[in-house]
């Protein structure tokens, strides 16, 4: 039962990394905390469905339709709503993405309806692998596969790109990166495009196992936020990190300890982990940003 | 003087003729009875949402064979997001400024207790919240009338006849960790202790929780032969998903409120098949003359490419009729107390659901349910309708 929990905490554990990675990008250029990441997901699944089951497209074509909206949503958001506030205060940019996520939110309760649905997917969690005792799902695999290779991609994109540099500039001195030639509002756009697509890509993953309805992403935009708080919002391998420790946790809790209190674990984490170590467990501690 | 009588004779006159007619029931006109609902049609419980547009369609039917006793009914409906602070402000103006009859449905537990009282208060009568909850006819208020089966009767009867018939005597619970879950938990011990046996396994879910791998894999561990949820679809299916990825095939026995058959049989790609559940309402293809009627109603009333039929859809006919029935026995001009008072001629009254009997003191109408099948997506009657022990 040990190794089953462990395993299973992992598979939640990258679920919760692929939001963590989400909404720490943004996290990382902005400084703000985006709470719509979680119905930009559900809204690209829901687009997901649409193509595959309305349109009747190929998975391939779904997935990519998709991916691109996703991009589109996130870019645009960006654009036409936080750009747009006067002489924004990091507070007041946050409460916006808040405001966005009600709209979202409604919009999905109304275009869609609230019965939960399925998303099929080539790859199945019905199908499982045994390793002595333990089973994993071939979803269960490919999420953490997805989640491990993204965070490694985005590890590499912001330290040897220049785009994935312009970014991190932006982030430490928009005034400065603009006049050293960085368009620090496209970069901005890309980095909401990017954790969109992120995110499209964890609800599109995450769909067959929580089911597809407008409140699937409320719990988990939650435990992914705890994990990046655990594991350091800066940074992108601690958020990653952060997030299979939390998976684990919280699975080894509800496994022995009790199942009524498991998902309070994760706040009772995050305000641990900000009385001992605000910056997060991986990342580098600093003070305050000029 | 003349003049003073004059202007008193005047005044005196035009008082009478101002005063409104003497028998001005709130909600009621020369030809119309407005009955209020209120009903989650977003947020986490929207699902359930569709109660509401089923007695709409009931009253849309309803009017066009004439309504009650010359009169239209007119549904007004609401939205409260399944929030009580929200049930407690749209009651509220439900009550003041659409001044409607009386209430019918509702859906929620902590919802309705949030208004239960508000509406008593006013006088006005309430029937048929959707929700099994004991709190709402004990002890009982005149004024309101309830009709859902009580989860932890159900419970019993779903327990004994794991029990009894099903063979399976290592019972373990999945519940929500609220008054629902919890109620559901309580009958299911009642029957187990009373025969010397304990629940092999207990576990409960959050509202909001995703993610049952754990929980799931305590229930493998126990040994469990059958488990009893008592969640929402949801979380119904997710446990489902999870137990047969790790092998684990228990004969699973849920609540009425999973008893859409063909909804859960979807959402658990197949799974479902095999589940045992509660019913308090006649199977979606019962060929009872009722049923057929509402079908066509559903078919007449709503867009059937939006509005599916299933058993939260009927429900909200089902939780009308007793008022409607009620409603035609009060006569010409009905009034809210004589509303109440043919509410309690009900005797096995019997629409699509188990009979109806109401009564002085007495506010719970409905003591029944049947227990079902899912054979291939299609619930099949497995019992006839069954009394709970009170």
């Amino acid at each position: 039962m040990l190794a089953q929990l462990i395993v299973g905490g992992l598979a939640t554990g990258s679920c919760y990394a692929l939001i963590a990675l989400a909404l720490s990008i943004v996290y990382k250029t902005s400084d703000v905390l985006n709470f719509a990441q979680g119905e930009m997901a559900m809204i690209s699944t829901f687009v997901a469905l649409a193509l595959l089951e309305g349109a009747g497209a190929p998975f391939a074509v779904a997935c990519a339709g998709t991916l691109v909206f996703a991009a589109v949503l996130g870019a645009a958001t960006e654009f036409l709503f936080l750009r747009r506030a006067k002489n924004p205060t990091t507070l007041g940019l946050v409460i916006m993405t808040l405001g966005f996520e009600m709209i979202l939110y409604g919009f999905a309760g109304w275009k869609w309806g609230s019965d939960p649905r399925t998303l099929a997917l080539p790859i199945s969690d019905a199908t499982v692998y045994h390793a002595g005792p333990v089973v994993v799902s071939q979803l269960n695999v490919a999420m953490f596969a997805v989640s491990l290779l993204l965070m490694a991609l985005l590890f590499a994109f912001f330290r040897f790109t220049r785009l994935g540099i312009a970014m991190k500039a932006t982030a430490q001195n928009p005034e400065a990166a603009r006049i050293m030639g960085i368009p620090s509002g496209r970069v901005l756009s890309f980095t909401w495009a990017l954790s969109s697509v992120i995110g499209a890509v964890a609800g599109m993953l995450m769909a067959p196992l929580v089911m597809l309805d407008p409140n699937m992403m409320l719990d988990p935009l939650m435990k992914g936020f705890a994990a990046a708080v655990l594991g350091g919002m800066t940074s992108l391998p601690g958020a990653a990190a952060g997030a299979f420790m939390l998976g684990v946790i919280e699975s080894l809790f509800g496994g022995y300890v009790s199942t009524e209190f498991k998902s309070v674990v994760a706040f009772a984490i995050i305000v641990l982990v900000l009385c001992v170590r605000p910056s997060g467990l991986f990342a580098r501690h600093y003070i305050r940003r000029v | 003087m003349k003049n003073f009588v004059f202007v008193l004779v005047i005044a005196a006159a035009s008082v009478i003729a101002l005063e409104p007619p003497a028998a001005a029931e709130p909600g009621v006109s020369a030809d119309t009875i407005v009955i209020g609902q209120w009903g989650p049609q977003t947020g986490p419980a929207a699902l359930w949402g569709s109660v509401a547009r089923g007695t709409e369609a009931y009253f849309k039917m309803l009017n066009d064979e004439g309504g009650i006793n010359g009169r239209k009914l007119k549904l007004v409906i609401r939205d409260d997001a399944y929030m009580p602070a929200k049930t407690k402000a749209v009651v509220k103006e439900l009550l003041d400024d659409v001044k409607v009859f009386a209430f019918v449905g509702g859906v929620g537990t902590a919802t309705g207790m949030a208004v239960k009282d508000l509406i008593a208060e006013q006088k006005a009568p309430w029937v048929g919240m959707a929700t099994g909850s004991s709190n709402f006819y004990s002890p009982p208020n005149p004024y309101v009338f309830a009709l859902y089966p009580q989860y932890a009767g159900e419970a019993a009867v779903l327990a004994k006849y794991t029990l009894d018939t099903l063979k399976k005597t290592k019972i373990a619970v999945l519940y929500q960790n609220d008054d629902y879950g919890k109620e559901g938990l309580k009958g299911i011990e009642s029957v187990l202790s009373a025969r010397g046996l304990k629940a092999v396994e207990k576990v409960s879910v959050e509202v909001l929780d995703r993610d049952l791998s754990s929980q799931v894999m305590k229930l493998k561990a126990s040994g469990a032969d059958a488990v009893v949820l008592w969640v929402l679809p949801t979380h119904a299916a997710i446990a489902l998903g999870a137990a047969r990825k790790v092998g684990f095939s228990p004969q699973w026995i849920s609540s009425s409120t999973l008893s859409d058959a063909p909804l859960m049989y979807k959402l658990t790609e197949g799974a479902w098949d095999g589940v045992v559940f509660g019913s308090f309402l006649d199977l979606p293809d019962s060929d009872s003359p009722l049923m057929a009627k509402y079908r066509e109603a559903h078919k007449k009333y709503t867009d059937p490419a939006k509005e599916r039929w299933g058993v939260f859809f009927y429900a909200g006919f089902a939780f009308a009729e007793p008022m409607v029935e009620a409603l035609k026995k009060a006569g010409k001009e009905p009034t809210r107390e004589g509303f109440v008072k043919a509410m309690e001629t009900l005797k096995d009254f019997k629409g699509i659901m188990g009979p109806v009997t109401f009564g002085p003191g007495k506010r719970q109408g409905m003591n029944s349910v049947f227990v079902s099948k899912c054979e291939k997506g299609k619930a099949v009657k497995l019992t006839d309708w069954i009394e709970m022990d009170k």
